[in-house]
């Protein structure tokens, strides 16, 4: 097995280019195990980009992934899920037509084996597999604070809802790594605490690495361990969120916007 | 909690409703005349190749033209299996499922590289290359001039014309045994695809339905839900034709065309795509439909249009008011209707709270704009 010095996510040279359009390049950093690592930059500076690599949505012009010390670009989209790569998208991923319950059960649908004989004829295996699942998944909605919208279909909940049914899917997908991209886009004061102290709770009780993209300056700088800054799909920072914030190339890429807590009211 | 409770008391509803329809399915044929369980028989047996499609349009969300085809596949494995080869319904019906899902496994993987209307084009395809082969190769098909299929016949029990069952008294002709042939395959394969849809595989299905990279990222395999979605659609769909045919005991290659798909696709959007139910109801309304146009139409009005014309028409004019209207189908309004029940039966101050389906329609109007 590999040691658990090996960081969680090695990153060397990794580009995406669309075309002439560069989303990033040359991003090389390391992301260590339980640390809560943030990506932050300006609106299109090539953070959803960077997850959409490592959740191998996109396949990378140039460079290389190790996640877990083992060549994550090999592995198939679908295969990702059982490696142990989770993550909730800046727009929504939801399958809106599926009740909360099922959509988190989907999160599951890699820890499950019953297939189309055993589910279609109901068969003991199925059953028993069902319920322990569905108990799972019931579990990580109460985690999120939304087990009582466990029947309701999905695309009829507020955003700020669907939102945390994104990061409950996620947990019950039992991931080693976690990506979450923008998690309190678009939310109230109120809720943006709530999260807050989600993700808190994500990182302290749940033995998780976190890949954390957010606009919301206070909450990165409060909880983050470490905090990356992209701009122009190029990295101008790494460091503690105290070094970021003294950093000159980062205060100029906010162009003169003050890098104080509650700075930066998501642009969304 | 109060949730609970109606849960319980929505689960009594459900089974009694269960109970009285598998009740009235069981006694209708002795209430129909010939000509009105024929009919009743037909709409049972194109239900099964409805859910068919329901499996893999409804819940996968992949669209597809190609349903004659898959039925023709079934219809003639019964035809040569049981026709040419004189081999026993208890052979000829589960192959004729067999052989329609092997050719829905070797289609699969197209799907995997088209999406919406390229797969439904290119399943049209598929009806033109069947009629081809059907129109030229004649000891499948009997040539242009159409061919004979098999009765069901299982040992000493025959299903032919003329033929009868004496059960205490009650007497089921032909049509009654075929009508309770389909029934129970029906009713199993409505139980199968329930469990389905609720499992894990049926998860899956819809998953990939609503939005295919997020299922992907899931840990969901496209090319194997996919694939399973062809292989258990077309399974049903050759258990449908291969019935269809046998009832029909002669058919001709024409018979398998896209109009035909097309028929299908009205049936689930018309009962409702990705329901179990809406294939069901679907099928009641498009397939019985020409016949109770002609018995309400008077003969004599031979001045009007004849009454292919008029059914097409009614398939035009429900298509498109359900697409608009309701996109859920007959189960849609159904539910809608349920819904204002329990919300008027359980107003706040009868101590109830809205029900979660209330709830879910009152945040459907907030909901919008997150898409
Ligand atoms: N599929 C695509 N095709 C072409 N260009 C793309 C694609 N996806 C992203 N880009 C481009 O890559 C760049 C980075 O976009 P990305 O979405 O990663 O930014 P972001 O940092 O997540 O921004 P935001 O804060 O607004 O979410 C942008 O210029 C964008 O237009
Ligand atoms: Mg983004």
């Amino acid at each position: 097995m590999t040691p658990s010095t090996t960081p969680m996510l090695e990153v060397r040279d990794l580009a995406l280019r669309f075309g002439s359009v560069t989303a990033f390049e040359d991003l090389t950093f390391d992301v260590g195990r339980g640390e809560l690592f943030a990506v932050i930059g300006p609106n299109g500076a090539g953070k959803t980009s960077l997850f959409n690599v490592l959740s191998r949505a996109y396949v990378p012009t140039a460079g290389s992934v190790r996640f877990d010390g083992a060549d994550l670009l090999r592995l198939r989209v679908s295969a990702l899920a059982g490696a142990g790569v989770a993550r909730t998208f800046q727009n929504l991923g939801l399958f809106g037509e599926l009740t909360v319950l099922e959509n988190v059960l989907i999160g599951r649908h890699h820890l499950m084996r019953s297939g189309t004989l055993r589910s279609g004829l109901w068969l003991g295996y199925a059953r028993r597999e069902e319920r322990r699942h569905r108990a799972a998944a019931m579990e990580a909605l109460e985690f999120a604070g939304i087990g009582r919208h466990a029947h309701v279909p999905t695309g009829t909940l507020p955003f700020g809802i669907q939102k945390r049914v994104e990061i409950a899917r996620a947990l019950a997908m039992e991931p080693k790594l976690m990506l979450l991209d923008e998690p309190v886009a678009g939310m109230s004061v109120a809720e943006r605490e709530e999260i807050t102290a989600l993700v808190r709770r994500l990182h302290h009780e749940r033995d998780l690495t976190l890949l954390l993209v957010e606009h919301d300056m206070g909450m990165v700088m409060r909880i983050a361990q470490r905090v990356l800054v992209l701009d122009f799909g190029r990295i101008i920072a790494i460091g503690t969120p105290a070094e970021v914030q003294r950093d000159e190339r980062v205060i100029r890429a906010y162009l003169g916007e003050e890098l104080e807590p509650a700075l930066a009211e998501a642009p969304r | 909690m109060s949730m609970h409770t109606s849960h319980r008391r929505r689960f009594g509803v459900t089974s009694a409703g269960l109970l009285g329809l598998a009740v009235l399915a069981i006694v209708l044929p002795f209430g129909l005349n010939a000509g009105q369980l024929t009919t009743a028989t037909f709409v049972l047996i194109a239900a099964i190749g409805a859910l068919g499609l329901n499996v893999l349009t409804g819940y996968t969300g992949q669209i597809s033209l190609g349903h004659a085809f898959f039925l023709a596949v079934g219809a003639y494995t019964a035809g040569v299996l049981g026709g040419n080869d004189h081999l026993t319904a208890l052979i000829w019906l589960p192959a004729a499922g067999v052989v329609a899902a092997l050719c829905g496994a070797l289609v699969g993987p197209t799907a995997l590289r088209l999406r919406g209307l390229y797969l439904a084009i290119v399943t049209i395809g598929l009806v033109f290359i069947g009629q081809h082969i059907w129109f030229n190769v004649p000891a499948i098909s009997g040539g242009p001039g159409g061919r004979s299929f098999p009765a069901v016949a299982f040992g000493p029990f025959d299903f032919s014309a003329g033929q009868q069952l004496t059960i205490g008294g009650l007497v089921i002709d032909h049509n009654g045994l075929y009508y309770y042939l389909a029934l129970i395959i029906l009713a199993a394969a409505m139980l199968f695809v329930w469990n389905l849809v609720r499992g894990r595989p049926g998860r899956a299905m819809q998953a990939v339905r609503d939005r295919e990279i997020a299922a992907a990222i899931m840990g969901v395999d496209l090319a194997r839900t996919k694939m399973s979605a062809f292989v258990i659609s077309s399974f049903l769909t050759g258990v449908s034709g291969a019935l269809y045919a046998s009832y029909l005991s002669f058919a001709t290659p024409g018979q398998w065309s896209v109009l035909l798909s097309v028929q299908y696709v009205a049936a689930i959007i018309v009962g409702g795509i990705g329901t179990v139910w809406g294939a069901l109801l679907g099928s009641i309304v498009i397939f019985a439909l020409p016949a109770v146009l002609q018995s309400l139409i008077p003969q004599s009005s031979s001045g009007g249009l004849p009454i292919d014309d008029l059914t097409s028409i009614a398939y035009g004019v429900l298509i498109i008011v359900f697409f608009v209207l309701e996109p859920h189908g007959i189960v849609g309004l159904g539910r809608r209707v349920a819904s204002l029940w329990s919300r008027i039966g359980l107003r706040p101050g009868k101590g109830g709270g809205l029900s979660q389906e209330a709830q879910s329609i009152e945040n459907r109007s907030e909901a919008t704009w997150a898409g």
